[in-house]
């Protein structure tokens, strides 16, 4: 959270002088720049998009074996389910709030889900809505814990994250929970697409990502949580009930990791503990390589698409090219940190951190 | 035309004044600051409170904006005593503080910050439609009235404008939503001449708009220009009350020197 911390209090308080250095905003050829770079980074998209397509090309390029029909079902299960994740812990982000709990509720949700409808024979639906509604509750307490408390978010929800962990510990002790037959709740979630390498959660990646990226821009919800994350105070003076904006962000972040974590349940038919495991990172660095900005305020819902889609695609794509599996974290851990400097340098994190 | 205890600061003006403060005092804690201040702002009327640092003129500011209540003295808006227990009440019945880094989130469009809170939508069920082409016009219209001509589209993120003309922005977004009293505080300070006259341009837009300006300033060629009353704060109290064309630069300088002067002695 010091990083948060840090962030916060270099956006405000030399706001002031910023905004009476005359350099830094009347000089014509600093406009220009900051116009350019914000023209030509316009879509916001376009940035992680092209970084994608140099990712694929490369990939296509080393290996015939990438665009196998495996090789599209590895990649897409995994972009799935991160995006899923980090299409919620976007939203939250942008309201200027972390969940690092969503990796752990992950593999909770579908534990729930699997106790009461595997082991104890509860009507599947029921039992989903029951699941899906705990997920909720996460979220809930997650909300209500930083916003009453005013505490930073990177705490609550690491300590959501050790509450959780400790539970599906106790839930399922190490075993795992196994349903072969899939039932038709788990079809809806995560059966195969006819005559595709494709899952269903693919199909719900799209779905949700569309949905939340029409709450960002159309609705007026979407307006005051780019406002609550941009600027909390003068949002809050405009009439924006900011901390309703951040509890509700934190329920639709805890619900789509939920979701999600059902789904991967359906698709690969069982769930361990371990299920989800870095997801609350990947999910972060999803959305961060998609152009959303750590300090809230900014960012795009299908950026964060596309970073879920760089994430699996160099994972599969690593192995693919026989680079050892533990390298795909270094990896990752390398790009995060240059396309944050990059960004910050661009200025894309708002005025004062250019 | 100095003010003794109780009258009320420019007491010539016909009708109603759209702010009043009548025998104010404000202290922290033991710590008196404001003492029996009484003062009135008119419908299209620009006053400017001077005075050196720690004459009360942020205080008196924060009174109005109902960031401070008064520890005694009565407020009057339109006729009507207030009291303002949150900022939010004061914003509630049309008095709107403009301070150079308040109101405006930056990284957010010219068109969504004009419209933040006040967001044009259609109702679908439990889901309000942002109308983003009425607000877009709408904004874009009401700011190219102003002649905010370097601002080119609406949907510019703010950080990319200039201080000025973020505070342009504010202003116009006050005008547009029918507030009575604008406060500003240093509207002016640190910026180039010409964002300077932007800023006094938009300053008088929201006079023709009959609203009552009261602002800080310390730059007194910038005071003399606009205002059309000049109320003189000295450690708390309202020492004396200038109009428009009563003095000019230089004798205003001395004033104001003069007084700090003798208040350092």
């Amino acid at each position: 959270m010091i990083l948060r911390r840090d962030g916060n209090t270099a956006r405000v308080s030399p706001q002031r002088s910023a905004n009476r250095t005359p350099a830094a905003a009347s000089l014509p050829a600093d406009r220009a720049r900051r116009v350019l770079a914000e023209g030509i980074l316009g879509i916001r998209e376009l940035a992680p998009g092209l970084g994608l397509i140099t990712v694929i090309l490369f990939f296509s390029l080393q290996t015939a074996h990438f665009w196998s029909p495996q090789t599209m079902t590895a990649i897409s299960s995994i972009a799935s389910t991160i995006g899923i994740v980090a299409v919620g812990v976007t939203m939250l982000m942008i309201s200027g709030e972390f969940d690092l709990s969503v990796g752990q509720n992950f593999a909770f949700t579908p534990i729930v889900w699997a106790l009461l409808f595997v082991t104890n024979g509860i009507n599947e639906w029921l039992a989903l809505i029951v699941a899906l509604m705990l997920s909720c509750c996460v979220g809930i307490i997650n909300g209500l814990v930083t916003t009453l408390f005013g505490i930073p978010s990177f705490i609550t929800t690491l300590g959501m994250f050790f509450v959780l962990e400790g539970l599906n510990n106790l839930l399922i002790s190490g075993h795992q929970l196994i349903m072969f037959n899939p039932s038709a709740a788990m079809s809806l979630l995560g059966a195969r697409i006819t005559g595709t390498p494709f899952y269903m959660p693919l199909v719900w990646l799209f779905v949700i990502a569309g949905i939340f990226w029409f709450a960002l821009s159309h609705l007026r919800y979407g307006n005051w949580t780019l406002a609550t994350g941009g600027r909390a105070g003068p949002a809050k003076a405009m009439g924006v009930p900011t901390a309703r904006v951040k509890r509700t962000n934190f329920v639709l972040s805890a619900f789509l990791a939920g979701l999600a974590g059902c789904m991967q349940f359906a698709y690969i038919h069982g769930v361990t503990q371990a299920q989800g495991q870095n997801y609350e990172l990947l999910a972060i660095t999803a959305a961060v390589l998609g152009g959303t900005s750590l300090f809230g305020g900014t960012g795009t819902i299908w950026g964060s698409v596309i970073g879920a889609f760089l994430l699996a695609t160099i994972e599969i794509g690593l192995v693919l090219i026989g680079v050892p599996g533990s390298f795909y974290v270094t990896f990752i851990g390398v790009i995060l940190v240059i396309v944050v400097i990059a960004n910050v340098r661009l200025g894309r994190f708002g005025s004062s951190q250019a | 035309m100095s003010t003794g205890p109780g009258a009320v600061a420019g007491s010539a003006h016909d009708g109603e004044p759209v702010f009043e403060l009548r025998g104010i005092s404000h202290s922290y804690g033991r710590n008196q600051v404001i003492f029996d201040v009484s003062m009135a702002v008119w419908p299209g009327e620009v006053v400017a409170l001077v005075g050196d640092n720690g004459a009360g003129k942020s205080t008196l500011l924060k009174i109005f904006a109902g960031y401070q209540r008064p520890t005694s003295g009565i407020l009057r808006f339109m006729g009507r005593e207030v009291s303002f227990a949150t900022p939010a009440d004061a914003r509630g019945i049309g008095i709107e503080a403009v301070y150079q880094d308040l109101a405006i989130v930056d990284q957010m469009s010219l068109w969504r910050n004009f419209f933040l809170g006040k967001e044009m939508v259609r109702t679908f069920g439990p889901l309000r439609v942002l109308e983003r082409r009425r607000m877009r016009e709408a904004a874009g219209n009401a700011l190219a009235q102003l002649g905010l001509t370097r601002i080119r589209s609406v949907e510019e993120p703010v950080w990319t404008l200039s201080g000025g003309e973020r505070q342009s922005v504010a202003i116009t977004r006050a005008i547009h939503f029918g507030a009575k009293l604008l406060l500003l505080d240093e509207p002016t300070a640190a910026l180039s001449v010409r964002e300077t006259r932007n800023v006094i341009a938009s300053i008088e837009h929201a006079r023709e708009h009959k609203l009552g300006v009261l602002y800080i300033d310390h730059n007194m060629s910038h005071v003399l220009p606009v205002a059309d009353r000049i109320v003189l704060l000295e450690l708390g109290r309202v020492v004396r009350t200038i109009d428009r064309g009563e003095v000019g630069l230089v004798e205003l300088q001395d004033l104001i020197a003069r007084r700090d002067h003798q208040a350092d002695g």
